[in-house]
């Protein structure tokens, strides 16, 4: 099969289906992203959002798909272009390693197998955290930090990896209100520095400033476009109708899911 | 306490093997400890002892090296876990621990039950550093040797793959390579304790000076040398007062790990 890679997007999925052995979760999913877009995944929970960027990066494997590339590369060679920023309670936080320490292993995923430190790579990384407004913190355990801070910490890390492509699960969960504009501004920048920000997110709130593409899920692709475009009622009702709780005609809660 | 007395021991050539031979390995065992208690591995520390004791009685009964035997069920063990817990869906560690008891019990049956080989099972169970051979003694300490190169070498790659797994994967880092060098690493470590300490108590040396060395500090590096020197001087404590009393060496020396985790404040505050 010849792929037909185009340079001009960051993320390129064709006809996609994938999920775990006994859960197919999404479904002929097709989903195209230009380099520098700042795009948000939304949908209810099940709908596909974790496994979709999860696919995207080689976690798990698809079962079925025409196109997968990433930075217009196949995954293999455009993994080394790409950060993945767990969701938070996927990380140990208990895990005695400095801030520093995080940053820096941007470099270690770029070496592979073999490699040490250079100059250059501390310079990069105390670069990163500067840019960051962390370098105070560079000797701390980065689970002492707040979740802001946290996010911060892996934000540098892809920067220093000299990740194109960032995907992140979940981003603002934990964060305060003041927390969450922090990492939006943050975002933007990145994005105006070139970076392809990716976020799957629950949080409906600030997506209409912050994004630029928003892609409504659930387990198939409802709609995709500009934030105006997908946030209508109409929209947002087929979305996540089948997940709120109706009342019924005698005062019972009923959920509707299947 | 005068100082002869404390270099009595060191007049007897087995005294001297035993000193060497505790310190070699309760050092290694420790450092690899603190990814095993890292990793929440502790689980898969005591499967790997106790099938590697199988090994070892089959191949006393074979007549091949006890390393050997040892060495290829510890490992077999220890990827055998990995593949139940990732590739298949078994994350049960009731099963776990049924299959590798069984496996244990079979390991002992199998010893008691061949005419010659019972009076090792006690030294198997308990260890005998103070039987150990300079030969045996020269396997490990190239073991140890090249465990701590590999480790020093590697030791950043090994953090990775603990510490973020999944962020390491998606970057198309090896991590799977790494993880399981790090099994394999443990293993080895095992089985080269099990001639000082034993099958049974093993998994002590392995854990609790990690374990004590992270109430204290939380710096990676720190924590790998305060682990070391914690298992360092809780094995020579073990030594002497077994010289001097004639208890049991390796259940002092894991005794007095065990009193210095639970009688570190930060254990009594309860601190995760």
């Amino acid at each position: 099969m010849s792929h037909v890679y185009s340079a001009d997007l960051a993320l390129n999925i064709k006809n996609l289906t994938a999920g775990y052995p006994d859960n197919v979760v999404l479904k002929d999913v097709s989903w195209q992203v230009k380099k520098g877009t700042l795009a948000a995944i939304i949908g209810p929970n099940g709908g596909g959002k974790s496994t979709l960027l999860k696919t995207a990066v080689g976690l798990l494997p698809p079962f079925e798909y025409k196109i997968m590339e990433l930075l217009g590369h196949p995954p293999r060679t455009g993994r080394k272009q790409v950060a993945y920023l767990p969701q938070q309670e996927e990380v140990d936080w208990n895990f005695p390693i400095t801030v520093l320490d995080v940053v820096l292993q941007g470099r270690l995923v770029r070496q592979g197998l073999w490699g040490r430190y250079s100059k250059e790579d501390y310079d990069s990384s105390h670069e990163a955290l500067a840019f960051f407004g962390l370098e105070r913190y560079k000797h701390t355990q980065v689970g002492s930090l707040s979740g802001g801070q946290r996010q911060r910490v892996f934000l540098a890390r892809a920067l220093v990896q000299e990740a194109d492509l960032i995907l992140l699960d979940e981003p603002s969960t934990g964060l305060d209100a003041k927390a969450q504009h922090e990492l939006a501004d943050l975002f933007l920048t990145l994005s105006q520095g070139g970076k392809t920000i990716v976020a799957a997110t629950h949080d409906l709130n600030c997506l209409t400033e912050c994004f630029d593409h928003v892609l409504a899920l659930d387990g198939r692709v409802l709609v995709e476009g500009k934030p105006d475009e997908v946030l209508t009622e109409a929209n947002m009702v087929k979305l996540f109708a089948r997940h709120f709780p109706k009342v019924g005609s005698r005062g019972e809660v009923m959920l509707h899911e299947h | 306490m005068s100082i002869e007395l404390i270099l009595e021991p060191f007049q007897y050539g087995f005294m001297v093997r035993a000193f060497v031979g505790t310190g070699l390995v309760s050092i290694i065992a420790a450092a690899v400890g603190t990814f095993v208690v890292l990793k929440g591995l502790a689980f898969m520390g005591d499967a790997i002892s106790h099938t590697a004791f199988t090994g070892i009685a089959l191949a006393l009964i074979l007549g091949i090296s006890v390393y050997v035997g040892a060495l290829f069920f510890a490992v077999l063990t220890a990827l055998g876990v990995v593949f139940l817990t990732r590739i298949s869906k078994v994350n049960n560690d009731t099963a776990l621990a049924i299959l590798f008891t069984g496996i244990f019990a079979l390991g002992i049956v199998l010893l008691s039950g061949t005419p010659g080989f019972s009076g090792d099972l006690n030294s198997l169970l308990l260890g005998s550093v103070m039987a150990i051979q300079a030969k045996e003694l020269m396997l490990v300490a190239s073991v140890a040797l090249v465990l701590g190169v590999v480790m020093a070498l590697f030791f950043r790659r090994f953090v990775l793959v603990s510490f973020d797994p999944v962020g390491a994967e998606a970057a198309g880092f090896p991590v799977a390579f790494f993880q399981g060098m790090l099994l394999i690493i443990i293993a080895v470590a095992i089985v080269v304790s099990i001639q000082a300490v034993g099958v049974v108590l093993v998994v002590a040396l392995l854990i609790t000076p990690a374990a004590t060395a992270s109430l204290i500090t939380k710096r990676l590096k720190i924590l790998v040398l305060l682990s070391s020197a914690f298992g360092l001087l809780s094995s020579f404590l073990g030594l002497y007062i077994s010289y001097f009393y004639s208890w049991s060496d390796s259940c002092l020396s894991s005794h007095s790990l065990i009193w210095a985790y639970l009688g570190n404040p930060e254990t009594a505050r309860g601190i995760d």
